[in-house]
């Protein structure tokens, strides 16, 4: 006999258990549609490879997993698969999700299987994708992929199956025992094949008496195997506590059972492996007990995945207008549904179509005493009390503080809760909370971080073009000295540089009465602007004159001609001097529309890239337009330039 | 039928607040009947007014406060402080002095503080403690045991506080006032001179076996964790053993301490408050010892005959103090090697 540790806490809630398990298992006939989630699993989508209007065979591979943490699904029975859109999914959140809709024929086609003889010869690796390809996840709740789970990195001593379905009501574990325990016994071997032959533990609650005289029989020959009773006490069957129970260890906070050396398997899992390998059918139904006071015919199902909620309440002959809460799972841990089109998935063990006042009513819950009835239930030994202040507070720091995170949200301290107040609920919220904050936070940071490389590239570049432009000015005053020098007859530059401060001394001497050139060009571009107006407004008054006075008219004439020359005369002065400076007012004038253009086009993607998802993108085309609209800027800067040197060279040679 | 949409658990126990409380109060009933035994009809009318009182008080505050009234009063948590004030108040005590006592303790020390589950400090001992400063006298005029008062004498003193001869001829000293006030002699010299100390004793002993059985029985039905009663009494109880093993002339032994005044009643009705006590059981274990070590030096050395309304309080200051450095050790945080510390 094994030995049992206990574990912190618990409660011992009505069981409800004999209403469903009675009767043997029963088949329930193929439903004329069929609702596959993608999503029946914890992970990413799986990804439809079929398309609307596709005949799809028994056991047909429908949608493929996406990544390492993901699975398979397939088709239950065969039909045209007339959809793929958005349905309601098993959640409380009654969200929807993308589905593969199968009508079916009715036929029940399977597509070629392929089943293994004797499985001792596979190998790790092949009996890795036979559970992966069958899309095989875990049974009892969380819907994790058990092929991601049957790959620990290290050394696994003890294999945990559990069977103590602790919640009241269901009983689908208890008749898949009794009914199949020799195909769990396999289905175990396979496991302990495929990670090192661990020792195997079978936990399950003395409530079951059949099911455990039903596995001991079978694993009988076993040495490896061992069934241990453990005493009915919700909720023994956590993963968690299941393995207090069984090994007296627990398993460290934020760590997995693999950490010490165990991984746990649902009873549902390994029978489904059993079915994945020795039959090589994937998984297509379980077994979900349809159960409450509304249920005439409450007992188990086999049901085909997929199936909706609608069918198998008629078929278990649910009175629906009996039923006052739909819950999807246990009276426990399980949610509520409105929507009877919501289908079964991987993890569906329970519909419990309650009638009024089966369970708890929704009560107006009472002021905290803080009697502390709740701490002495946690398993998780948490003060529950104090996480409920703080998340009513807000504190969620405090409540992270108090290991909120280590709640399993098993609903043992609402159950004893005197001033019934729904603990998990406040749970519930706060964990959200706490995962938007930190979410939050992680953005924040990311923000930072881009922020303060993007002011460190600008002070880069600032700094890079001044050491182009240092570079610049060096290699000409380098051209200039090799002119120099390649000119014999160049003065020494000291004689140079004296004659240079002798001239601006003689410029700044005459500056009375000799312009500067700069002030001469203006003084012509004002010459020319005058004469232009002058001659419009004479045009002006020329024309109005004409109208009415004749001999105003021709004297205005006169004098238009007259300007007309001169403005011309002016242009031309102005022009010849321009070139003479070597200047081009219309070349400046669209360099500097070009630079204006690209600036306007780098602001506009910045401004996006705040807003946009394609980072890496934007960021590339921000990078292009930085690049043309710096080229701009280099050759507005090399106009000017060009512009400035011309007359000063001109003045120095 | 219209489907709920509610969150789990959808299942919930028996356990109520009103039936908590009303557990409670039936618990302290062999107490009150010894009690009322010993000393007169003047504990029972106290119980009477001061429920009276206690959900008058507690009606019309919902009402200010805006908050359904008739939930919050049959939660049993009013009439609860009413009982253990009647209980403690002494028998003689005055309508008045009953009532300073329940307004205290309903209005200002629980609704002002945000009502049941808000209040830091227990309503019951805010009220207590006001008017044993407030009224030092009428506190402290507890009843004899040789002769009990007639009801007609017991409610003329009630109302008008009037009674033939006066008052002195029927009250008399505690024992624990006489054996802390022992005017230069030794205890057994107290004892061999004032015969009243032994009839006393005898009193308080079956009052406090009665609140004891009371205490039993809740905690048989779990309706507290033993941490804080065990912690109280062991805490008292061992102060007293060493004190008076060392003097034992000074010092009365630890089966006087523990079985005399309030010890029984405060430490399974009071120090078990679970809203201004400590909240984890570890919090509760010191909770309990405090309350115990401070009942020993008020005791022995204070200027009040019994201590437990200062020492509780006293403690319901320290409560969140302790509560933050008494927090269990979640499941999975046991340290993995001796050596290292884990998460603190």
């Amino acid at each position: 006999m094994h030995k049992i540790w206990n574990f912190h806490g618990g409660v011992h809630p009505v069981e409800n258990k004999t209403q469903s398990n009675q009767l043997p298992i029963i088949v329930m006939p193929i439903p004329a549609q069929l609702t596959m989630h993608l999503s029946q699993h914890i992970g990413k989508v799986a990804k439809a490879i079929v398309e609307t209007g596709d005949y799809v065979l028994k056991g047909q591979l429908i949608a493929c997993a996406q990544g390492f943490v993901s699975a398979n699904v397939h088709a239950p029975s065969s039909g045209h698969v007339s959809a793929i859109a958005d349905r309601t999914l098993p959640h409380q959140s009654a969200l929807s999700g993308p589905c593969i809709v199968i009508d079916t024929d009715g036929k029940d086609q399977w597509a070629t299987l392929s089943p293994t003889a004797n499985p001792e010869s596979l190998s790790k690796p092949d009996l890795l994708n036979l559970i992966q390809a069958a899309g095989i996840t875990g049974m009892g709740g969380a819907g994790f992929p058990s092929a991601v789970k049957l790959q620990p990195k290290i050394n696994i001593h003890t294999l945990v199956i559990n069977g103590a379905e602790c919640e009241p009501y269901i009983t689908a574990d208890d008749r898949l025992m009794r009914e199949y325990a020799a195909q769990i016994i396999a289905g175990i071997q396979l496991v302990q094949q495929l990670i090192d032959q661990p020792h195997c533990l079978i936990g399950i609650e003395d409530n079951k008496p059949e099911a455990v005289a039903a596995l001991t029989y079978a694993a009988d020959q076993h040495t490896n195997i061992e069934v241990c009773v453990i005493p009915t006490k919700y909720p023994s069957g956590g993963e968690k506590q299941l393995i207090e129970i069984l090994t007296g260890k627990q398993v460290p906070h934020g760590g997995i059972p693999a950490d010490i050396g165990m991984v746990c398997q649902n009873v549902g899992t390994v029978k489904a492996i059993f079915d994945a390998i020795i039959l090589g059918r994937p998984l297509i139904n379980r077994i979900t007990t349809v159960t409450g006071k509304a249920a005439a015919n409450a007992g188990n199902y086999e049901v085909l995945l997929g199936t909706q909620v609608a069918d198998i309440l008629a078929f278990a002959k649910v009175d629906l207008a009996k039923t006052s809460r739909l819950v999807m799972g246990g009276p426990m841990m399980g949610f509520t549904i409105q929507d009877t089109h919501t289908p079964i998935i991987k993890s569906s063990n329970c519909i419990l179509a309650a009638a009024d006042l089966e369970l708890a009513p929704v009560a107006d819950h009472h002021a905290c005493i803080r009697c502390g009835q709740c701490e002495v239930a946690c398993p998780a030994q948490l003060l529950p009390q104090q996480l409920f202040w703080f998340a009513k507070a807000e504190e969620f720091e405090k409540a992270q503080d108090h290991n909120l995170s280590d709640c399993i949200e098993c609903g043992a301290c609402a159950w004893v809760c005197p001033s019934q107040i729904p603990l998990v609920q406040y749970y519930r919220y706060a964990k959200g909370r706490l995962k938007t904050i930190n979410s939050e936070a992680q953005l924040a940071e990311v923000s930072r971080l881009r922020f303060e490389n993007r002011e460190q590239r600008l002070v880069d570049e600032k700094l890079a073009k001044e050491e182009k432009r240092k570079a610049r000015a060096l290699t000409a005053a380098a051209a200039q000295a090799a002119k120099r020098a390649a000119n014999p007859s160049a003065e020494d530059p000291v004689a140079a540089a004296l004659a240079r401060v002798n001239l601006k001394k003689q410029a700044k001497t005459n500056a009375a009465t000799q312009k500067s050139t700069e002030d001469e060009y203006k003084e012509l571009k004002t010459a020319a602007a005058i004469t232009r107006t002058k001659l419009n407004k004479t045009r002006k008054a020329l024309t109005n004159a004409q109208a009415q006075d004749h001999e105003q008219a021709q004297a205005l004439q006169q004098t238009v001609i007259a300007l007309t020359t001169k403005a011309a005369a002016a242009a031309a002065e102005l022009h010849a001097y321009e070139a003479k400076l070597g200047l081009d007012p219309e070349k400046e004038k669209t360099l500097q529309l070009a630079v204006a253009k690209a600036n306007g086009v780098v602001r506009k993607l910045e401004k996006s890239l705040a807003t946009a998802e394609n980072l890496q993108q934007l960021e590339a085309e921000i990078f292009n337009a930085k690049a043309i609209h710096e080229a701009a800027g280099l050759a507005l800067e090399e106009h000017q330039a060009n512009a400035k040197e011309k007359p000063t060279s001109t003045q120095e040679s | 039928m219209a489907l709920v949409n509610i969150s789990s658990p959808h299942h919930h126990g028996l356990s109520k607040t009103s039936r908590l409380m009303g557990w409670v109060l039936l618990a302290t009933l062999p107490g009150l009947a010894v009690q009322s035994y010993f000393y007169g009809y003047g504990t029972l009318i106290n119980l009477l007014w001061a429920s009276v009182l206690s959900l008058g008080f507690e009606a019309i505050v919902l009402g200010l406060r805006r908050r359904p009234i008739m939930p919050y009063l049959t939660d049993g948590s009013a009439l609860v402080t009413a009982f253990l004030l009647a209980l403690a108040l002494p028998p003689f005590s005055p309508w008045w002095l009953t009532l300073v006592a329940v307004l205290f303790s309903i209005v200002f020390a629980k609704h002002l503080y945000g009502g049941l589950g808000s209040n830091p400090f227990n309503p019951a001992m805010v009220g207590y403690a006001l008017c044993l400063i407030a009224f030092p006298v009428s506190m402290t005029q507890w009843a004899g045991t040789e002769a009990t008062l007639s009801f007609s004498q017991q409610w003329q003193w009630f109302w008008l506080e009037y009674i033939d001869g006066g008052i002195d001829a029927w009250t008399r000293a505690t024992p624990l006032d006489l054996m802390r006030h022992t005017k230069g002699l030794t205890l057994n010299e107290v004892a061999s001179t004032n015969p009243q100390l032994g009839l006393g004793l005898i009193a308080n002993m079956w009052v406090n076996v009665a609140y004891l059985l009371g205490g039993l029985f809740l905690l048989a039905i779990r309706a507290f964790t033993w941490h804080a009663p065990v912690a109280m009494l062991a805490g008292l109880g061992l102060c007293a053993g060493l004190f008076h093993m060392g003097e034992p002339d000074l010092y009365p032994s630890a089966s006087k301490h523990l079985l005399t005044g309030a010890t029984m009643l405060s430490a399974f009705f009071i120090v078990t408050d679970p809203v201004s006590g400590a909240t984890s059981r570890k919090g509760k274990l010191v909770f309990g010892a405090g309350v115990g070590i401070l009942v020993f030096i008020i005791r022995s050395y204070g200027s009040y005959p019994d201590a437990f309304a200062f020492a509780i309080l006293l403690m319901n200051l320290a409560a969140p103090l302790i509560d933050t450095y008494t927090k269990p050790k979640a499941y999975g945080h046991q340290p993995k090697k001796p050596h290292s510390q884990g998460d603190k």
